[in-house]
């Protein structure tokens, strides 16, 4: 090989290299979350209890965060109000530039399926189903066709190594194949947004270990944005962004 | 979600179902078979009743004495607290004046003059006690609604010959009876030339003899008289012309009238009246039956709400909408009620087919019921089963609304 194609070979990388630098940084610049002076306040009896004072963040696209905090910190309640699963007291949450507390029910659910995967620490799986069908089951809320549904469902448990479990039911699994059944589940819609609770709380430190790797991979390779709630500090150490909560306000947030 | 989809999903709902879901089933399955036996008896009843008033004549007249039975009894009941003694009064009877005046109307085609009284029969060393009829060998055959079973009816020539009621032949005695047979009535002996095709105790005998078997019957003097009318459209007009008549020969008015014409017709409608009266009362228990599973229905899905509360949250996160929920609910409860509805349909027909059986035994308007038999009709079944769905749904509306309003966050954290 001549000295010419060499040096065009290496200038073609670099160029490959650039772009996908570029387009990270594009990605990372783009807002997917944005919480906007976020309240929440609970009522116990007489007593208002309040579990977030007033927190703004930013959640760019393709990031990796880890929220992080002792019990009682507020984390749980941030985590539901990012999922939309909960409405906040007061202040905007912007999901992809949409301010939820806006939306009506029908289009919030409808936004929660396409654009956000769950990942619960108790797996959450429906226990009447097989994994097959709890995988299945977003992309029927989302009234996806038959043939798609059926070969994506197929794909993604091929994917987290289930393809042989796929007609069984959730009890006849371990806690780690429950949680990629789940993993699965969270993929089958292709959201943007990964939002795991507590995703190893319940599994080994070897099975919890294989399931981070499995996040990172989709972080990396699949570019999808990951929101973990934990309150491992190892764990945190997977993430990009750290968020660290106390009493319900965000004390620090950092990079990796 | 798509509704085929909804629709697997409340399905695995039931099939997955634990026990007190099929009790709850059991009790829908309950309410809807014994509507549907109780319906079924009660249309058997009425194609029964309908058949019969076609040939049971409806062209068939009854003249007796006294205004009406209940008329009767007041005029006896006011007689007695007068004081006065009965027996200066005339007694109020039908006799060979009003059958001679009846004989001049030209709207009837024929007249059977009718006794009747109770008699000692024996056979044997065996005796009872039985109804005896006298009645007009001439007419009789042609005028009864009674069907010859085994060998004639009475012909005008018969004397000493009777005619019995297929019970007395079969079941009265320990002997079985049959035809050309002697059977003594109140110490004389008749031949028997013919055995009804009914269930009754009666003989039938030409009535002078009966005269003479009945002591305190007065000849000439008769319990009814039964008239058979030349045109049934025009009943009422005949009806009409032999009141008129009577009430010149017995010199009575509108409001003195002593006698009482009733038709076949009348009484058809007043037994079938009864018996519809007797179906709807009982289908009104087997709907509260219906209302008690319904009741369960509502009590199984607001458990079932209860339990699923933690699934509704999970679904909810991965994308469901309330509407969702809303149908997987209401479509669990609709198939609730189908499920009962249909086996509810089948021990529905099964006992509809066992009901006649056991009730053939028992007497009155319970043997009625049970040898009507049992009709099914389609048209029932699918009342039924669109009942017992409306059912299930309307029971579970409230509970299917409540399941689909759950907050995610509260759902997903209840255990």
């Amino acid at each position: 090989m001549d000295y010419k194609s060499t040096l065009f070979i290496k200038e073609h990388r670099r160029i490959i290299i650039y772009i996908k630098q570029r387009e990270l940084e594009q990605r990372m610049n783009q807002t997917l979350l944005h919480l906007e002076n976020v309240w929440k306040i609970y009522k116990m009896g007489e007593v208002e209890v309040p579990a977030l004072k007033g927190v703004t963040v930013e959640i760019k696209k393709g990031d990796f965060v880890a929220i992080i905090g002792a019990s009682g910190s507020g984390k749980s309640t941030m985590m539901n109000l990012i999922g939309c699963l909960d409405m906040p007291s007061k202040g905007s949450i912007f999901l992809k530039n949409k301010d939820i507390t806006k939306l009506s029910e029908s289009n919030l659910a409808t936004l929660r399926g396409e654009t956000i995967g769950f990942i619960f620490q108790q797996y959450n799986l429906i226990h009447s189903i097989t994994a097959f069908d709890n995988v299945m089951l977003p992309l029927e809320f989302l009234e996806i066709d038959d043939k798609t549904a059926y070969e994506r469902a197929k794909k993604i448990l091929d994917m987290v190594g289930l393809s042989d479990k796929t007609h069984h039911l959730p009890t006849q699994l371990s806690g780690g194949q429950q949680q990629r059944v789940s993993i699965a589940r969270s993929l089958a819609a292709d959201p943007e947004i990964i939002l795991a609770d507590e995703p190893t709380g319940n599994l080994d430190s070897v099975t919890g270990k294989s399931i981070m790797e499995m996040f990172h991979r989709l972080w990396k390779e699949e570019g999808k944005t990951i929101i973990m709630v934990t309150h491992d500090l190892k764990l945190a150490k997977y993430a990009h962004t750290t968020i660290e909560l106390k009493d319900g306000e965000i004390i620090r947030i950092d990079k990796n | 979600m798509k509704f085929r989809k909804s629709f697997k999903h409340a399905l695995n709902m039931v099939l997955h179902a634990k026990l007190r879901s099929w009790l709850t089933i059991l009790g829908i399955v309950i309410g809807v078979a014994a509507v549907i036996a109780i319906v079924s008896l009660g249309e058997a009843l009425q194609q029964d009743m309908t058949s019969q008033l076609g040939d049971l004549g409806g062209d068939i007249l009854t003249l007796t004495a006294g205004r009406s039975r209940a008329l009767f009894f007041s005029h006896n009941r006011m007689k007695d607290s007068r004081g006065s003694s009965s027996a200066s009064e005339e007694e109020i009877v039908i006799d060979r004046t009003d059958l001679q005046a009846l004989k001049g109307i030209s709207d009837i085609k024929l007249m059977d003059t009718q006794i009747r009284g109770d008699a000692e029969i024996y056979y044997v060393a065996e005796k009872g006690s039985v109804t005896v009829y006298g009645v007009d060998p001439a007419t009789w055959s042609q005028i009864t609604t009674s069907e010859i079973g085994e060998g004639r009816m009475l012909g005008p020539a018969d004397s000493n010959v009777i005619v019995v009621g297929g019970r007395i032949a079969d079941g009265f005695f320990d002997k079985q009876l049959g035809v050309n047979q002697l059977l003594t009535i109140e110490e004389r002996l008749f031949r028997i030339v013919g055995i009804l095709d009914d269930n009754s105790n009666s003989i039938y005998m030409p009535i002078d003899k009966a005269y003479e078997i009945l002591e305190d019957k007065e000849k000439g003097v008769y319990d009814s008289i039964v008239i058979q009318v030349k045109n049934e459209d025009e009943l009422d007009q005949t009806i009409e012309n032999i009141e008129h008549k009577l009430m010149i020969i017995r010199h009575v008015t509108e409001s003195t009238k002593d006698f009482t014409i009733s038709s076949n017709q009348q009484s058809n409608d007043a037994r079938a009246e009864m018996m519809g009266s007797m179906t709807m009362f009982l289908t009104a228990i087997a709907a509260v039956a219906l209302l008690v599973g319904a009741v369960g229905i509502a009590n199984t899905m607001f458990t079932s709400v209860l339990e699923k509360t933690k699934e509704i949250g999970i679904m909810k996160s991965i994308g469901a909408r309330n509407k969702d929920i809303l149908i997987i609910f209401l479509l669990n409860a609709a198939l609730i009620g189908f499920i009962g509805g249909l086996l509810g349909v089948i021990f529905g027909i099964l006992l509809s087919g066992l009901l006649p059986a056991l009730m053939g035994t028992g007497g009155g308007v319970m043997s009625r019921m049970g040898s009507a038999g049992s009709v099914v009709s389609i048209s029932s079944i699918i009342i039924a089963l669109g009942a017992s769905v409306f059912i299930g749904m309307a029971s579970g509306v409230i509970p299917a609304y409540q399941a689909s309003k759950l907050k995610p966050v509260d759902a997903l954290r209840y255990e």
